[in-house]
């Protein structure tokens, strides 16, 4: 059941890779599809968050693997994230990358540091914790994916996809949409 | 006009949750696909070896070590280390303390990539004779654990080609407790009278192994 589990979460993370490689690449060509900037990359951002925090309570709470500092950091990044972005997700409040890019570079910072020693202990204090080391890699999923790793490309998804569902500036004389017109009772972009 | 606008609204509405109705379903569809994937590629993981299977049942006598603190000075040098008396994963007996001869204890968890990073220097150390003349190396197979990584422990000093002696702890890491390990790997020097030269916590280069083999042996005078 946990091989599973485990499993599954490692194929999340490549399916996380491909939407992060994909909107990072529309942002970098400045062609963010307004389905994804609109509709898709808030709720998306929520959810990866979540399968992040889901995952991570498994893996502590359910598999029994005991967390490491550096873990709690990384939790310490992520957890929030749920909140913020399914809040911002709500209200479509398209400038929650101000708090949503720190807190992903923060944990994607912390994650890259954790992979760094899980593959070169030595980096770090060249001994083994005996009851939650740092280095010890609870799971190995496709020869690449531990769970700093699927972390790391977690808080680079959320990163890219809140930075892909920021508003374009406008043109010079014209306003900004409203954050939310949905269920109001007038058209704010109608002249009546 | 009103009513145009309204309906031109409502059409967008509608578009939109048929627009968010499709996103969810696409991304339910990745979750349901994932999870069958993941349940038809997944074998069952052989865990066959449990540790019972694997540890020891060693005999300790007099008193254990205090924690070697994480800094500072080690209280522990000069003590009488306590004395042990175990076996190797084939039942061979083998015994730490009492031997006469200076002794360099190595304790190492196989999960425990720090000891998986050390364990070949030190093969390569004892291929290369680092091993001081009169100094007896042994190590303590710790952590026994079957549900961490690199499992089992005997299996993994065979494939590194380890040819030394191995004590193995029991379950409960009643040596290691004994010796005050804090962290592994863990190294203990022990002069021919069993008391304690040095520990160390930590990795060691192959000139550490070499100078602290030859501090218990210049104990031992």
């Amino acid at each position: 059941m946990i091989a599973v589990a485990e499993r599954v979460f490692a194929l999340l993370a490549l399916v996380a890779i491909v939407v992060a490689i994909a909107t990072a690449l529309a942002l970098a060509r400045r062609r963010v599809p307004d389905w994804l900037r609109d509709d898709v990359a808030l709720p998306l951002a929520t959810a990866i968050a979540a399968v992040a925090t889901g995952g991570s309570l498994l893996a502590s709470e359910v598999a029994g693997y005991v967390p490491c500092v550096l873990c709690w950091y990384q939790r310490i990044a992520m957890y929030p994230l749920v909140i913020v972005l399914g809040v911002a997700s709500a209200r479509r409040d398209t400038e929650v990358w101000r708090t949503a890019l720190p807190l992903s570079g923060i944990g994607a910072g912390i994650a890259a540091w954790h992979i760094a020693i899980e593959r070169r202990p030595s980096l770090g204090a060249e001994v083994c914790d005996p009851v939650a080391p740092c280095a010890l890699r609870w799971v190995e999923e496709f020869g690449f994916l531990t769970l700093p790793t699927m972390a790391l490309i977690g808080f680079v998804a959320i990163a890219v996809l809140s930075l892909a569902a920021r508003r374009s500036p406008m043109p010079a004389g014209r306003e900004p949409n409203p954050p939310d017109t949905a269920g109001s009772l007038t058209d704010p972009t109608s002249t009546v | 006009m009103s009513n145009a606008a309204t309906m031109r609204r409502d059409a967008k509405r509608r578009a939109q949750r048929r627009s968010q109705l499709l996103y969810a379903g696409i991304a339910v569809g990745v979750v349901i696909l994932a999870v069958l994937v993941a349940v038809l590629s997944t074998g069952e993981r052989e865990r066959a070896v449990s540790v019972e299977d694997i540890a020891g049942d060693p005999a300790i006598s007099g008193d254990p070590l205090t924690t070697l603190p994480a800094s500072g000075d080690d209280p522990a040098v000069g003590a009488a280390a306590p004395t042990v008396e175990g076996a190797d994963f084939e039942g061979t007996p083998v015994a730490i303390g009492g031997t006469g001869s200076p002794e360099l204890v190595m304790f190492m968890a196989s999960w425990c990539p720090a000891c998986q990073q050390e364990l070949p220097e030190v093969v390569a150390w004892m291929e290369a004779g680092g091993v001081p003349e009169g100094v007896q190396l042994v190590s303590v197979a710790t952590g026994l654990d079957a549900s961490r990584p690199n499992w089992p422990p005997d299996a993994w000093f065979e494939e590194e080609g380890y040819t030394g002696r191995v004590l193995v702890d029991d379950a409960d890491g009643s040596v290691a407790q004994a010796f005050g390990l804090s962290a592994t790997p863990f190294w203990v020097a022990l002069d021919a009278d069993g008391q304690v030269v040095a520990r160390i916590a930590g990795m060691l280069d192959i000139t550490q192994m070499t100078a602290l083999a030859e501090v218990a042996a210049a104990s031992s005078g």
